[in-house]
This record gives C-alpha cells, structure tokens and sequence, in this order.
C-alpha cells in the first residue's frame, strides 16, 4: 500500500467518541479468549481425545460392547420423550396463560415456573422420594397394590382429554345450541367430568385391566426418573415461550377471532406457527438438560447398573470402576448432543434474524 | 345494516371505559367516534365487534341482539391500527383466512383473493409476506382481509394512525371511495378531528366514556353542543365577554387598524405565520394578558400591511357562548 493512502486512511478513519483505549480492549478481548480455552475448549478437546485414545475400533466397542451402557443409553432416550412431551404442554399451556390472560395469582405462578431451576437437583430428587419413596406419602400405598391405583391417574386423563374435545366441539352459538349443549359448560365439566371419572376407575375395576396386589415402583424405577427429569426440565418451554407472547401481543389471535377462527383453529393458524421457533428452542435446551441430568436422577434412581442407570449416572459409574476409556466413550455422547444443541441453536437463532429481515 | 348500541357501560378496574353510551349507526354510514385518547372509542369500537364484552347494555346488529354473541359469529370485519397481519402467512393467505375458516373451497377462494388484491391495488402480489409490504400496502391488505368474507359491519380502529402524513391523506381518500362502492357500514375510531370530517359522513365525539355530540360533519363543527366539542375540533379563542366566556374561532374574527364597535379588543402582534392561503396571526391582548389566534385571508393581511408588533384592533364576527363553561 502505498505510504500516502495509508497516511490517508488513518487521518479520516473516525474515532468513536466512547472508544476504549487500545490497551482496555485487548486485554479483555485476550481475557475472554484465555477463559474460554482454559475452561470449556480444553476440557471439551479433552473429553474426546480420551474417548478415542484407544483408537475408533475401541471406542466404539466401549459404547456397544458393555450391556449396561447400552441399556444406560437405551433408558435415557427412554425417559427423554416423555419428558419432552409432559413439558411442551406445560410450557404452551403456562405460557398461553400467562401472557394472554389476567387472573390473580398471575406473578405467583410466573415465578413458581422457575421454582425447578432455582431448587438443588439433589433435593428435588429427594421431594420425589418423599413423596413416592416406601417411606413417602404415597409409599404404602403404592407398595400394596400400586398398579391397582393407576385406575385413577388413567381415568383423570380421559377426564382432561374429554373436557378439551368438549370444548372444541361445542357450538358457539347460541343459537346453533340445541339440547344438552345448551347446559352451563361449567356444570357439564364438573358434573360430566364426575361421572366419567367415576365410570372409568369402575370399568377398568370391572375389566381387570391392573392386577391388585402388585406394588408399584415409582422410587428405584424408570417412573421416578420420567418424574425428575421432567421437573427439572419444567421451565424450559414455558421460559422460552412467555417473552415470545409477549412480544408478538394478541392481535394478530383478535384478528383471527374477528375473521370467524374458533379458538382451536386461533391456536392452529396463528398462535401456534408464531412461537414457532421459540418452541423448538426451548424443546432442544429441555432435550439437553434431560439428557445430562445427574443429581435428581441419581437420588431416585437408586444407581442400579442394567436397570435404573441413565448416561449421566453410566459415566459416574465406568469413572468410579476406573474405566476411563468407557467414561469418557459415554461422556463423548452427551458432549456430542450438547455441541449439535449449540449448532442448531444458532441457526435457529440466523434464521429467526433472516424472518425478521422480511425475508421468509 | 344498522348498528345500535343502547345504554352500554364498561369499567376496566375503577375506570369507567363507558359511561351509559347509546349510538345509532344508519345502514350504509360511515361514522368516525372522534375523541382524545382514553375517551373509550377504542372500547366502543371492541365491544360492537364483539372482542370486548360490555359489563351492561345491548348491541344490536340490525335488529338482532348480539350482546352475548362471540366475535366470530358476528361476521364483522375489524381492522387493526397496527394491521395485525398474520406474518407467517402470505398476503394471499392473510386475505383469505376468513374464507378458509368458514370452509369456502379453494378455487373459489383464489378468485375472491384476486378480486381483493386489484382491489387494494395489489395485483401480483399475494405471494409475497407482510415483512414485504410497506405500511400503506399493509393497510390495504388489513382492510381486503377484513372484507374478503363479505362482513355485515366494517369496523376501524385508528386505521391510519401509523402511517406518514403522506400516506395517510392516500389512503383517507381511497377509503372514501371505497365505502362509495361497497357501501358496507363502516365505523372508525380516530382522534384526528381533520380525518374524521374528510373520510366520514357522521361524527361522533366523545369524552371521558360519554358521546358529547354526534351529527354530520358540518352540524358538529358549526353547532359544536358544548365547549369541549369546540375545543376539541380545533382551535378556538376564549375572550371575557359580559359576564361570561366566550368562543370564537380564529378564521370568525378580523384585524382593523382602527378601533371597531362594540367588542373590539387593542392587542399586539406577536407573531406571524404566512404559510397556506390564511395567515396565522398571534396576538396580545393589551388590557389582559391573553394570546388570540386570528386567521386571516393573504389578501387582507397584505391591505392591512401587519407587522410584528403592530397594535391592532380584534373583534370575533361570530362568538359562542356555552352553559357549561366556566372555566
């Protein structure tokens, strides 16, 4: 370049008034970098260089050779699915609600959402087994003739499923209502729902649907775990999806409503496709949460190789049996759903600025 | 189709929203509420399509109550001051949801959207997303959603109240012409009294959840009811009279340089404004230390040769006394 340009260019290069000097901003910038390298790349580089310094063919034999591993492995994608489903209807319900609606108790319950995050996963592990474990609430109970008492939760589910078909078939006009739809839909849910919770819990009695006698392990068992893990992941959703409401306001839902949209048809069409990305956000953080979850899980899982041990756990334990290579063939994986949470977060993330752009 | 409302009260927590509101809409009108912010026109305007419930008093679409019926069952087209397009979906979409929810099949809702996007002057365009459009095509494609399943009542809140003032003069006069074509009932919410008296053919001001007037355009601004529909619908000089205040409007008053009869007021030219075909002209009054606003035609104030600081003579042609000013 030649010395009269370059003399140039720093003349008119314009200097921002609240410029740092040079020496503040390099040395953040080479704290940050130190940091980072020192405390996450290192110790992730770590983990597979451990994983693989037997070379591939072992690697690969650490992870499908040992039962238990596989059965860990097997066990935390078994758990991760009803995890995931329990919380995004919790989280769009909770969400809906409270951006949408005003009721008391509204703050109360923004920050009971959080209450998972803030609590020890140890002592939400031990909630649990206070309330499901043999010495627990529900202990006795369930050791004596727990599958018995499924009829119950069961037809509480039938319950909730019916009140929401109710409310969708419903006609919403008033006129359009005939006969037993004209009724008071509060009476029909708590006078219905009544009915059909008693009916159920007798029919499944009647048809032996659950042997009695037979106890039911919540505590040392893959219910306990399904429990923790989708507590601990609660807030996921909701967290996501509450400022996303938020910021997209109700009027484009008043706009459906007023074009003739049923509120089923609002949710589909509008509510729904707008958090969108917040949803599948907030499903990829719960999914790896779920996935690493150690403390609750170990408290009720009772640590039971073959039976009762996630990944999370597996790894504890191949560390503890002084099988490194397998700890950290185990520990690659979870590293690995962790870095393709991060990639897909971040083109969520490009891609949420692109729509924003206005260009779809 | 007619539109009453009779006797509706609305309180949002202690705020009275509504205070006993009755409004008639005659079939095929095009009514403005005209009002300060907060005075419930906005409320109004909900409650009649249905997305605000009042705490008491009908609505009638015709003659039939709707007070309890749900918005979407009132077949009313509402249109949003910020548009409330859906984003995700495409202009054609956006503008045939009302036909898709009610199961209108596809090729003959194709054909309705074709119709309404050389309506709004958007042909070739429905493939494109809201993000796309400009504020004023966003309108448009606001008001051809809310049309496109062919509403009994057309409601509008603020409809231009985002838009440049370029824009907006646009759009005012192709709304107008559009409610000359399609003569659907129409009632929009403004504060903008200039908007309400060029688009509308009724206006109704209201103030603090109470209607103060309504009537066409030229009854509420010659026979304003009461001082504030004075005030609110521009600007306006309140002199000392005998015993009581009076309102006269700055284009009913002149400027003399000699003292005039009964009335005159002695004042000092602060200020002058020559732009537009009246001249605004601000004095002081001599004797008590009152601004007045004085509009006078080009050609006068070039007769008269005014200057800043001249002392001249004011006196109202036409003044207003109202009851219920006191203050």
């Amino acid at each position: 370049m030649p010395a009269e340009t370059k003399k140039l260019r720093v003349e008119i290069r314009p200097r921002p008034a609240r410029e740092d000097p040079p020496w503040v901003r390099r040395l953040a910038i080479a704290a940050t970098l130190a940091i980072v390298a020192l405390l996450i790349v290192i110790p992730v580089v770590n983990v597979f260089s451990e994983a693989l310094a037997d070379g591939i063919g072992a690697y690969w034999a650490n992870l499908t050779r040992d039962d238990d591993t596989l059965h860990a492995i097997k066990l935390t994608f078994t758990v991760l699915p009803f995890a995931l489903v329990l919380n995004v209807l919790f989280g769009v319900a909770a969400a809906y609600a409270i951006s949408r609606f005003e009721f008391p108790g509204r703050a109360v319950l923004t920050a009971l959402i959080d209450l998972p995050f803030s609590v020890s996963p140890v002592v939400t592990g031990l909630m649990f087994v206070l309330i499901f474990g043999l010495q627990g609430y529900l202990g006795p109970a369930l050791r004596d003739d727990g599958h018995a008492l499924l009829a119950y939760p069961v037809a509480l589910l039938l319950v909730a499923v019916l009140a929401v078909a109710y409310a969708i078939v419903r006609p919403r006009n008033r006129r359009a209502r005939r006969g037993l739809w004209k009724l008071h839909p509060a009476l029909v849910v708590a006078g219905g729902g009544a009915a059909v919770f008693a009916l159920a819990v007798a029919a499944q009695r009647a048809l032996g649907v659950w042997p009695s006698g037979k106890s039911l392990e919540v505590i040392f068992a893959v219910p306990g775990l399904i429990l923790v893990t989708s507590f601990v992941t609660a807030p996921f959703v909701a967290r996501e999806l509450i400022p996303v409401m938020d910021a997209i306001g109700p009027e484009e839902e008043l706009a459906a409503v007023s074009l003739g949209a049923s509120g089923w048809q609002m949710f589909w069409h509008v509510t729904l496709p707008n958090v969108k990305w917040g949803l599948v956000y907030g499903v990829i953080l719960c999914t790896a949460r779920a996935m690493g979850e150690f403390g609750a899980a170990y408290v009720v899982s009772g640590h039971i190789a073959g039976q009762t041990d996630t990944m999370p756990l597996r790894i504890e334990k191949l560390f503890q049996e002084y099988n490194l290579p397998g700890s950290f063939a185990v520990a690659s994986l979870l590293t690995l759903v962790a870095l393709a949470t991060l990639v897909v977060k971040a083109r969520l993330g490009r891609e949420q600025a692109r729509r924003a752009k206005g260009t779809p | 189709m007619t539109i009453s409302v009779s006797h509706v009260v609305k309180r949002f927590g202690d705020f009275l929203a509504l205070d006993d509101v009755s409004l008639e809409v005659p079939d095929g009108a095009l009514l403005a509420l005209l009002g300060p912010s907060g005075c419930g026109k906005t409320t109004l305007l909900r409650i009649i399509a249905g997305l605000e419930v009042a705490d008491a008093g009908r609505v009638l679409h015709h003659a039939e109550d709707v007070t309890h019926d749900a918005a979407q069952d009132r077949n009313v087209g509402f249109v949003f001051q910020h548009y409330a397009l859906f984003r995700h979906m495409t202009i054609a979409d956006n503008i045939g949801y009302g036909l898709r929810v009610r199961g209108v099949g596809d090729r003959e809702r194709a054909a309705r959207v074709d119709e309404l996007l050389h309506l709004i002057r958007l042909d070739g365009h429905g493939d494109r997303y809201p993000s796309q459009l400009s504020g004023g095509q966003r309108q448009r494609v606001a008001l051809a959603r809310a049309l496109a399943a062919r509403p009994r009542v057309l409601l509008l809140d603020e409809p231009f109240g985002a838009l440049d003032a370029k824009v907006r003069q646009e759009l005012r006069r192709w709304l107008r012409r559009l409610h000359e074509e399609i003569h659907v009932t129409s009632v929009f919410v403004t504060h903008d009294q200039e908007e309400a008296f060029e688009v509308a053919d009724r206006v109704v001001v209201m103030n603090r959840g109470r209607i103060e007037q309504a009537g066409t355009p030229a009854d509420v601004f010659e026979q304003p009811a009461n001082a504030f529909v004075m005030d609110f619908l521009g600007n306006v000089n309140r002199l000392p009279g005998r015993g009581e205040t009076v309102f006269v409007r700055p284009h009913e008053m002149k400027i003399a340089r000699e003292r005039g009869g009964d009335g005159s007021l002695a004042a000092t030219i602060v200020h002058v404004n020559p732009t537009g075909p009246m001249v605004k002209v601000q004095l002081r009054a001599v004797d008590h230390d009152a601004l007045i606003d004085v509009e006078v035609p080009a050609e006068s104030f070039a007769e008269l040769a005014l200057a800043h600081g001249d002392t001249v003579h004011v006196s109202p042609r036409r003044v207003r006394v109202f009851a219920d000013a006191a203050s």
